[in-house]
C-alpha cells in the first residue's frame, strides 16, 4: 500500500516510521458485514479520500459503502463524506450512519 | 412574547431584522400555486383504487369493465411499473429498497394496509374516474393483520413478509418475523454503572402513531411526451429527490424528467418521498395526456406515511448527588408496511443531551399493517425523548432535586462522548436550561389541579448538498435561485443573507426556487438544513459575485483588482488607489454590465459540513379537569439554541409550530383502528390536532450561540423544538394529577382512568 493512498492497521499496531495516524472508528454494526466486526483502525492519510481508499483496499467494497451510507465526524465536527476533507495527524474520525430529518 | 439571548457581535444590517416574506402576498391573496393548482390542455384526472383490507393477498385484478367505461383513457396496475431489485441502498436510516417502494406505490402480491394503492384510472373527469374505480374487480384473500408493535413482535404474529429475517442479529435468526432490524449503540459498562447507582428508576411507555398534519394533500400534474421527455409539477420537500425516485420507479433516465416545485402547504417530513407522482406519470405515459392527481384528506391519512407508534422501556441509574451514572433504553418502533422507521435516530438522540458514562440504546424496527412511516419533524427523537425525559423527571423527583438543576448537572458539553461515538463539539445545551431557570414562569405559583413539567431534547440537524445561483440585473436588483423547497420562509432567510453579504437592501433581492433543469442539485428541505447548507451556497455565490464586481470596478477605474475592496454594497478604491475615485455601487457597476464583460452571474454548489446540532428545553404548565379529564395548557415556554436567528419571526414561528405539534402529539392525536385494522378517524374532525383556541401564546426564548462553521452562525431551527414537547406536557400532567402518565396521547379517557387508579 502506497503512502499516498494511506496506511492502515487495526488500532494499536501502528505502522512504524510514519506520522501519527488518525484513529478511525465505525459506529454501530454497519461496517461489520465488510470487516467481520473490526470497528477501529489507525490510518495515516492526508485526507478522507486516503482513509476510504486504505479501508477499501483492506475490505473491498467498504469504500463505496462508506461513501454512500455514512456521515463522518472528524474531531467531533460532523461533515458529509467528501474526499477533500483534511485529516489531521492524530485526529479522531467516526463514520456514523447518515441521518435525514423531517 | 419572545426573548433573545445573544452574544456581542459586529453590527449586521439585514440579518436579525424582520422584513416581509417574499411569498407572503401570493399566499394571502390566493395566487400562489400549490400542487393542485396546476393544469394543462388535454389534462385527464387520475384517481387511485385503494385496499379496503388491512392485509390481504391479491388473487386477481379485473380492469376490463373500468377500461370499457366511456371517458376512461387508461387503467393501470403494478404491471405498468417495472419490477425492482431487492436491495437496501443509501443511508441506513433512510435506506431505500425499491422492491419495497414500488410495492408501496402500487401493491403487487399483497396489500399491506387499508388504503394501499391497488390500481389507478385516468379519465376525462374526476367523476368518471371515480365511477371507473368502482368497476375494477379485485379478488382478495383476506389475511390476519397486526397493528400494535408489541403484538407484531410476538412469535405467533401474522407475518407481513414470510421471508423477513431480522437484520442486526448475529447469528441471524432461523425463523422469519416482523422485526426488520435490531440495532444497538453502547458506551461504557452498563452493569458497573447501575451497580454504582443509589437509585434506579425505570418505566415502560407507549406512544400512538401520529400524522404530520400538513394542510395540503399530496397533489401533482404529470406530462409524459411521445419523445420520452417528461415533466412533473408537484408539491414536495425536494423536487430533485422526487425526480430521482420517480424516474427510478418508472424505469426512466433522470435527465428525461424535469420536476417543477409547486408551493408547499406543509410537509414536516411527510413530503420527502413520492406517492402520486409515479402514478400520474405512468398514467400519462399510457394515455399520452397530462394527468393530474389530487389526494383527498382521507387518502392522505390512510396512504401517506405517518410517524410511528412505539413501545419503550427506559432505566436510569442515579447517585444521590444527582449524577446519572447509567442509562439503558429499548425502543420498539412501528415501521408500517415496509421496513424503515426512524428508530435509529431515536436510539442516537435519546440520551444525547446528557453526559452519562455508561449508556446503551437498543432499537427494533418492526413492520405492521399500517402505511409505511415517513419522516416527521426530528424523526424518532421526540418519541425517545418522551421516554427518557419522563424517566429523567422521575429520577429528579426520586432524589429530591429540581428537574432543571438535575438536567443542568448532567448536561453534555463539548468533549462529552455520544452513544454513537464522536464527542460533542458545540455549546448551546446549558444555555437553554439556564434560560428557563431564569424565566419568571419557572417560579410562578401553581393552583389546584395544575402541574408544571420541563424537558430537554436534541436533534442532529443536517448539512449536505445545495446549490445557489446569484444573478445581478442591470438595474441593480438581484435574483437568488436555489433548488431548496421553501417550507418555512427560507426564501426570506436566503435573500437576507444575500443582501447582507452583498451590502444591498433586502427588497432588492428576489429569491426563487428553481426547477430541476434550472439549478444544480439541492437535497431535501429536511433535517433543518436549508438555511444552513443552502445559506452557505448563497453566501459563497455572493462572494463570487463580489469578486466579479470588484474586477469590473477595477476595469472602470483602470486599476488593479487588488486595489478594490467591497464595503457597504460598494466597490471602493484601496491600497495605492485609496481616495482616488468615488465608490461605485452594485447598481452603478451593473449598469455597465455589457462593456465590463456581460452578465454578472455566479453559481455555487456545496456539500456543507460543520453542522451544529439543535437543542431545546421547554416548560409547560397545565390544568387538569378531574371531572372530564380534559387538559388545558396554561403556559408553554420554549428555549432553543438557534445559532443565529436570520429572521427572528420565522425562527419563533418554527419553535411555536414545533411546540404546538408536540402538544397535539401529547394530548390528542392518534390513529384509531377498528378490529379489522381499518382507520376510523381519517379526517381532521376526528383526528384532533390542536387549534389556536386550544393553546396559550407559546413563548419563545431564542438562545443564540453561533455555529462557527456558518458565515452567519446558523444552526438548524426547524426540528429541535418538537423534541422535548411531548415529555414536557406529560411531566406537567403527571405532576398535576400526582400519577405518572406513561402512554400518549393523554386523552381525557386515559386521564380519568389514571385518576381512578391508586397513587
Amino acid at each position: 500500500m502506497s503512502r499516498a493512498s494511506g496506511r492502515v492497521t487495526r488500532h494499536g499496531s501502528r505502522v512504524a516510521g510514519v506520522r501519527t495516524p488518525a484513529r478511525v472508528v465505525f459506529t454501530g454494526d454497519f461496517g461489520d458485514r465488510y470487516t467481520g466486526g473490526v470497528k477501529e483502525f489507525a490510518i495515516e492519510a492526508k485526507n478522507l479520500r486516503g482513509v476510504i481508499k486504505a479501508l477499501d483496499a483492506l475490505y473491498p467494497g467498504l469504500g463505496e459503502h462508506l461513501e454512500k451510507e455514512t456521515t463522518v465526524a472528524i474531531d467531533g465536527e460532523i461533515h458529509e463524506v467528501g474526499y477533500y476533507q483534511p485529516v489531521r495527524p492524530g485526529c479522531e474520525i467516526f463514520f456514523i450512519p447518515k441521518i435525514e430529518g423531517g | 412574547m419572545s426573548t433573545r439571548l445573544k452574544p456581542e457581535e459586529k453590527k449586521l444590517k439585514v440579518v436579525g431584522t424582520r422584513p416581509l416574506r417574499p411569498d407572503g402576498v401570493p399566499k394571502v391573496t390566493g395566487i400562489a400555486r400549490y400542487g393542485a393548482d396546476y393544469s394543462a390542455p388535454g389534462m385527464l384526472w387520475g384517481r387511485i383504487l385503494r385496499s379496503p383490507h388491512a392485509h390481504a393477498r391479491i388473487r386477481s385484478i379485473d380492469t376490463s369493465k373500468a377500461q370499457a367505461l366511456p371517458g376512461v383513457k387508461a387503467v393501470m396496475t403494478s404491471a405498468d411499473l417495472p419490477e425492482q431489485k431487492f436491495e437496501y441502498v443509501g443511508p441506513e436510516r433512510v435506506a431505500v429498497n425499491f422492491w419495497h417502494m414500488t410495492r408501496n406505490i402500487m401493491a403487487r402480491e399483497k396489500v399491506f394496509y387499508e388504503g394501499h394503492a391497488v390500481a389507478a384510472v385516468a379519465a376525462i373527469s374526476k367523476s368518471t374516474a371515480e365511477e371507473a374505480l368502482r368497476l375494477i374487480e379485485v379478488d382478495y384473500e383476506v389475511l390476519p393483520h397486526v397493528i400494535d408493535v408489541e403484538e407484531a413482535m410476538r412469535p405467533d404474529a401474522p407475518l407481513l413478509f414470510e421471508d423477513m429475517i431480522t437484520r442486526g442479529i448475529d447469528p441471524a435468526p432461523d425463523r422469519p418475523s416482523n422485526i426488520s432490524k435490531r440495532l444497538e449503540f453502547k458506551i461504557g459498562d452498563l452493569d458497573a454503572g447501575f451497580a454504582a447507582a443509589d437509585e434506579i428508576v425505570e418505566a415502560s411507555l407507549k406512544t400512538a402513531p401520529v400524522h404530520q398534519g400538513y394542510l395540503e394533500p399530496q397533489a401533482c400534474l404529470a406530462r409524459f411526451d411521445p419523445d420520452g421527455q417528461a415533466e412533473v409539477w408537484a408539491s414536495s420537500q425536494g423536487h430533485f429527490v422526487i425526480r430521482a425516485l420517480t424516474a427510478k420507479l418508472l424505469g426512466m433516465e433522470m435527465g428525461n424528467l424535469r420536476v417543477h416545485p409547486a408551493e408547499i402547504g406543509g410537509g414536516f417530513g411527510g413530503k420527502n418521498v413520492p406517492y402520486v407522482e409515479p402514478v400520474a406519470l405512468a398514467l400519462s405515459r399510457k394515455t399520452g395526456h397530462p394527468v393530474k392527481i389530487v389526494m383527498s384528506r382521507e387518502e392522505v391519512f390512510k396512504a401517506c406515511g405517518p410517524a410511528p407508534g412505539s413501545s419503550m422501556t427506559v432505566r436510569i441509574g442515579v447517585r444521590k448527588d444527582g449524577k446519572i451514572v447509567a442509562a439503558d433504553g429499548v425502543f420498539k418502533f412501528q415501521a408500517g408496511a415496509f421496513p424503515g422507521s426512524p428508530v435509529m435516530n431515536a436510539c442516537m438522540c435519546a440520551f444525547a443531551p446528557y453526559d452519562i458514562p455508561n449508556v446503551r440504546s437498543v432499537g427494533y424496527d418492526v413492520v405492521c399493517n399500517r402505511p409505511k412511516t415517513a419522516a416527521y419533524r426530528a424523526p424518532g427523537s421526540p418519541v425517545s425523548a418522551y421516554a427518557v425525559e419522563s424517566v429523567v423527571d422521575m429520577a429528579a423527583a426520586r432524589i429530591g432535586m429540581d428537574p432543571l438543576q438535575f438536567r443542568l448537572q448532567n448536561i453534555a458539553r463539548p468533549g462529552t462522548p455520544t452513544v454513537w461515538g464522536p464527542k460533542h463539539t458545540h455549546e448551546g445545551f446549558t444555555e437553554t436550561i439556564q434560560a428557563l431557570m431564569k424565566h419568571p414562569g419557572y417560579r410562578a405559583p401553581l393552583g389546584r389541579n395544575q402541574g408544571r413539567g420541563v424537558a430537554s431534547g436534541y436533534w442532529f440537524n443536517n448539512g449536505g448538498e445545495s446549490s445557489a445561483a446569484v444573478h445581478v440585473n442591470e438595474d441593480g436588483t438581484v435574483v437568488v435561485a436555489t433548488g431548496s423547497a421553501d417550507l418555512s420562509g427560507t426564501r426570506a432567510s436566503l435573500a437576507m443573507m444575500a443582501a447582507e453579504t452583498l451590502g444591498i437592501d433586502y427588497d432588492k433581492v428576489r429569491p426563487i426556487v428553481a426547477d430541476t433543469a434550472s439549478i444544480g442539485y439541492g437535497h431535501l428541505a429536511a433535517g433543518s438544513r436549508t438555511t444552513f447548507a443552502t445559506g452557505i451556497a448563497v453566501v459563497e455565490a455572493c462572494k463570487k459575485v463580489i469578486d466579479n464586481l470588484r474586477a469590473r470596478a477595477a476595469m472602470i477605474w483602470d486599476v488593479s483588482a487588488e486595489d478594490v475592496i467591497w464595503e457597504d454594497g460598494c466597490a471602493r478604491p484601496a491600497g495605492g488607489s485609496k481616495g482616488r475615485f468615488e465608490p461605485l455601487s452594485l447598481k452603478a457597476i451593473a449598469a455597465k454590465r455589457g462593456v465590463t464583460g456581460g452578465p454578472i452571474v455566479a453559481e455555487v454548489s456545496v456539500n456543507a459540513g460543520g453542522v451544529a446540532p439543535g437543542f431545546a428545553t421547554e416548560l409547560c404548565d397545565v390544568e387538569v379537569d378531574p371531572e372530564t379529564g380534559q387538559v388545558k395548557v396554561l403556559r408553554f415556554v420554549a428555549a432553543q439554541d438557534v445559532g443565529r436567528a436570520i429572521h427572528p419571526s420565522y425562527v419563533e414561528g418554527q419553535i411555536q409550530g414545533g411546540a404546538a405539534q408536540g402538544i397535539g402529539w401529547a394530548l390528542n392525536e392518534e390513529y384509531i383502528y377498528d378490529e379489522a385494522g381499518r382507520l376510523t378517524n381519517a379526517g381532521f374532525l376526528d383526528y384532533r390536532v390542536p387549534v389556536a383556541s386550544d393553546l396559550p401564546r407559546i413563548e419563545t426564548v431564542l438562545v443564540e450561540v453561533p455555529n462557527p462553521n456558518h458565515p452567519f452562525g446558523v444552526k438548524g431551527v426547524g426540528e429541535a423544538n418538537i423534541v422535548p414537547s411531548l415529555a414536557a406536557v406529560s411531566n406537567a400532567v403527571s405532576h398535576a394529577i400526582g400519577r405518572r402518565m406513561t402512554e400518549l396521547p393523554m386523552s381525557p379517557p386515559k386521564i380519568l382512568k389514571a385518576l381512578s387508579s391508586e397513587r
